[in-house]
C-alpha cells in the first residue's frame, strides 16, 4: 500500500526554483507519469520523493506519514535510474541480492528470490556476468530486478529507457507494463517522452518549468488539451497550430488566417474575437484529391511510414501544416501538387492569446 | 625514382626507432653505471678507460655497505656498523606509516569535499598552495617547534610531517577517483537499504581501490626519498635512507662509488618491488576513467 501526497511542495537551487507549490496526490497502485520538457522540475519531484532532495518546502507523505525527514532507505520505495546505476564490480546475482543483504536476509531466502526476480524479468541466463558484459536492455532489466526483488511499496523510475534504442524501449515499455499489472503497485514514472506517457500512465501530470499544466488520463490530456503547450507536446506528429484570429461576422463565428479562412463550428460562438490559435490533430485533417475542401495547399513533402502516409504542406508560417491518410495511397502524389483538405469540425480545437484553451460552450 | 609508400614508411620507423635509442641509451646509462658499479671491486671504480662490466661481479659492496661484513669491514674503504640497516627500518617504518595515515585522512577528506562540498574550490586550491611552499622556508621554525616539544630527531616527528606535507596530494588524488564514480551509484545502494558508512566500504571504497592504490605508492615515493626535512629534523638518532646516502658523497672517507652504489640500488629496490606487486593497480589508477558507468 503507498499513497502518496505531495503537499504545496517546492524545492530551489540558489535562485531558480525547479519546482513551484506543488500538490498531487498518487493513488495506491496508480501508474502515474510525470512528462514535460527538459528542465520542468520532473526529475527534481521524483528525487525528493526518494529523498535525494530535500524539499525547500512543503510536505511528502506516504500513507498519511509525513516522510520529509526521513532517509531514503526508510521510505520503503525502490528506484531505476536512467543510467542504470548498477554497481560495477559486483556481477548480475550479487547486484540484485544488495538490497536483500543490506535487509539481512538468510543466504537461502536470498538465492531463492534472486532466481525469482530474474525469471520474471528474463535475465535468469545473465547472472553470472558483470554489468559490463550487458547490454543497455539487460542492464536496465537488471536494475528493474535490483528495484523489484526488495519488494518496494513504490517504484520511482527515472527516464528508465532513455539510453535504449527504439525497439528495445518499446520492449521494455511492455515489460513496465507488465510489471504493473502483475505486482499492483504504485509505480512514478518521469519521462521526457509522450509516447511513453501515453502508452504507459493512468494518469498523466504534464509539468512545465516546476509547475503542473494539467493532469488526466492519456485520452483526456490527447483530446481535450489544457493548453497550447499540451496540445504541441503531446502526439506525433503533433497538433497543427495556426495562428490567427477569430472574427464575429454576423451570426457566424469564423477563424482566420492569412492562407485560410474557416467557419468555426457552433460551441465556440461565444469565443472573444481577436488573436488565437486554431488547432487540428493532422489524423482529423482529410486530404481529397480533385474535389472542393477548406482549404488547399502545395504538398511540401510525402512521407510513407508503411501503415499510413504523412503529407506536409506548405503554410504560410514556417511550420509545415501534417495531415495522416492510412495506407499508402496517397503516396504517389507529388510535391509541389495542390491538395484540398477539411478539417473535422467537431475535433477542432481554439487557444486564446494566452495559450489558454478556449472552453466549448 | 620516387618513393614508394611503404619505403618511405619503413624508413621513418627506421628513424623513429634510431632517435628513440639514442634516448633510451642517454636515459638509462647512468642507472646501469650505479648498477655496475656497486658489483665492481674497489680498483675499477675510478679505472681508465672504463670497466663497462664488473670483472670479476663481486658483492663486496652490498656485503660491506648493509651488512658491515666483518672481513671487508677491514678494508680501506670500510664504513659502517650495519647503520643503512637501521636507517632501512627508519625508513620503512616513517615512509608507510605516514603514507598510510596520509591517504586514509586524504580520502575521508576527498570524500567529503568530492560528496559534501565539505571545501569549496577555493579552498581546495589554497590546500595545494601549501605544498607549494619550498619545504627549506617551513624547516627553520619547525625544527624549532620540534625541539620545544621534544619531536626532534624521532620517527614521530618524522611521521608527522610527512603526512601532513603528503595530505594535500591525497586529497586531490583521490578526490579525482572519488569523483569518477557516478553519485546514481551510491544513491542507488543507499534506496536499497545500504547505509551511508556501508555504501562507502562495499560500493565506494572497491570502486576507487586502483586509485587508492596508485596515490599511495605516489606519496609513498615522496616520502621514502625526501631528504631535506629528514636532513634537519632528525641528526643522530633517526636517520632515514637518503640521509644515510648522502653521508657517502664528499664524506671523510673519500670517493666510495661502490659502497654509495651499492647503497643507492638497496634503496631503489624496495619500491620497485613494491611498483611490481600492484602493478595491475597502476595501470588502471593512473589512467583515471576507471569506473565504467
Amino acid at each position: 500500500m503507498a499513497r502518496i501526497e505531495l503537499c504545496n511542495l517546492e524545492k530551489s537551487f540558489g535562485a531558480v526554483k525547479a519546482v513551484k507549490n506543488l500538490s498531487f496526490t498518487i493513488e495506491d497502485g496508480e501508474f502515474v507519469v510525470f512528462v514535460g520538457p527538459s528542465g520542468c522540475g520532473k526529475t527534481t519531484t521524483l528525487r525528493m520523493i526518494a529523498g535525494f532532495e530535500d524539499p525547500s518546502a512543503g510536505e511528502i507523505r506516504i500513507d498519511g506519514r509525513v516522510v520529509n525527514d526521513l532517509e531514503p532507505r526508510d521510505r520503503g520505495l525502490g528506484m531505476v535510474f536512467q543510467s542504470h546505476a548498477l554497481f560495477p564490480h559486483k556481477n548480475v546475482a550479487q547486484n540484485i541480492e544488495f538490497g536483500l543483504r543490506m535487509k539481512s536476509v538468510p543466504q537461502a531466502d536470498r538465492v531463492k528470490r534472486v532466481r525469482e526476480v530474474a525469471d520474471m524479468v528474463r535475465i535468469s541466463h545473465l547472472l553470472e556476468k558483470m554489468p559490463n558484459q550487458c547490454s543497455g536492455g539487460e542492464a536496465q532489466r537488471v536494475a528493474l530486478a535490483r528495484t523489484l526483488v526488495t519488494n518496494p511499496s513504490t517504484f520511482l523510475l527515472d527516464e528508465p529507457l532513455s539510453s535504449l534504442d527504439a525497439k528495445l524501449r518499446r520492449e521494455l515499455r511492455a515489460e513496465c507494463d507488465r510489471l504493473h499489472q502483475t505486482l499492483k503497485r504504485t509505480f512514478i514514472y518521469v519521462t521526457h517522452d509522450q509516447e511513453e506517457a501515453m502508452t504507459l500512465a493512468d494518469r498523466i501530470v504534464v509539468m512545465r518549468s516546476g509547475e503542473i499544466v494539467q493532469v488526466g488520463s492519456p485520452m483526456e490530456i490527447y483530446s481535450n488539451p489544457a493548453n497550447y503547450f499540451v496540445a504541441d507536446f503531446f502526439g506525433s506528429p503533433s497538433m497543427n497550430l495556426v495562428a490567427g484570429e477569430v472574427v464575429q461576422n454576423g451570426t457566424s463565428t469564423r477563424f482566420r488566417s492569412s492562407w485560410f479562412d474557416f467557419a468555426l463550428p457552433e460551441r465556440f460562438k461565444a469565443a472573444t474575437p481577436g488573436t488565437a490559435t486554431l488547432g487540428i490533430r493532422p489524423e482529423h485533417v482529410q486530404v481529397h484529391v480533385g474535389t472542393k475542401g477548406d482549404i488547399e495547399l502545395p504538398v511540401r513533402l510525402v512521407e510513407p511510414l508503411g501503415k499510413d502516409t504523412l503529407l506536409y504542406f506548405d503554410a504560410s508560417n514556417d511550420r509545415a501544416f501534417v495531415a495522416v491518410t492510412e495506407g499508402l495511397g496517397m503516396a504517389d502524389i507529388k510535391v509541389g501538387e495542390r491538395v484540398a483538405l477539411s478539417l473535422d469540425q467537431h475535433l477542432t480545437h481554439l487557444f486564446d492569446t494566452e495559450g489558454r484553451r478556449v472552453n466549448t460552450a | 625514382m620516387a618513393m614508394t609508400k611503404s619505403r618511405r614508411r619503413r624508413i621513418t620507423a627506421l628513424v623513429r626507432y634510431a632517435v628513440l635509442s639514442v634516448w633510451g641509451v642517454i636515459a638509462f646509462f647512468p642507472i646501469y653505471w650505479i648498477v655496475s658499479t656497486s658489483f665492481k671491486l674497489d680498483t675499477q671504480w675510478f679505472a681508465w678507460p672504463p670497466y663497462y662490466f664488473p670483472s670479476p661481479p663481486t658483492f663486496a659492496n652490498y656485503m660491506n655497505v648493509w651488512f658491515g661484513a666483518e672481513e671487508y669491514a677491514q678494508t680501506q674503504y670500510a664504513i659502517s656498523s650495519q647503520k643503512p640497516l637501521i636507517s632501512l627500518y627508519n625508513s620503512t617504518v616513517i615512509a608507510t606509516t605516514s603514507t598510510f595515515l596520509s591517504v586514509l585522512f586524504g580520502s575521508i577528506i576527498a570524500y567529503g569535499v568530492s560528496r559534501y562540498r565539505i571545501l569549496s574550490e577555493v579552498r581546495m586550491f589554497q590546500l595545494l598552495v601549501l605544498r607549494m611552499i619550498p619545504p627549506i622556508v617551513i624547516v627553520a621554525p619547525l625544527s624549532l617547534y620540534y625541539t620545544a616539544i621534544g619531536l626532534i630527531d624521532t620517527r614521530l616527528g618524522l611521521i608527522l610531517v610527512y603526512f601532513l606535507t603528503t595530505l594535500p596530494y591525497a586529497v586531490w588524488m583521490t578526490k579525482s577517483f572519488i569523483d569518477e564514480v557516478p553519485r546514481e551509484i551510491e544513491q542507488a545502494a543507499e534506496i536499497l537499504g545500504a547505509s551511508r558508512w556501508r555504501t562507502v566500504f562495499e560500493i565506494v571504497l572497491p570502486l576507487i581501490r586502483s586509485g587508492l592504490v596508485a596515490t599511495f605508492l605516489f606519496i609513498l615515493i615522496l616520502t621514502w626519498s625526501e631528504y631535506l626535512l629528514a636532513l634537519i629534523i632528525t641528526k643522530t638518532q633517526v636517520t632515514t635512507l637518503p640521509i644515510e646516502l648522502s653521508k657517502y658523497q664528499g664524506s671523510t672517507e673519500g670517493r666510495v662509488y661502490g659502497r654509495q652504489a651499492a647503497l643507492a640500488v638497496g634503496i631503489t629496490v624496495p619500491l620497485m618491488i613494491v611498483g611490481l606487486i600492484i602493478r595491475r593497480h597502476l595501470a588502471r589508477g593512473f589512467s583515471f576513467g576507471m569506473v565504467r558507468r
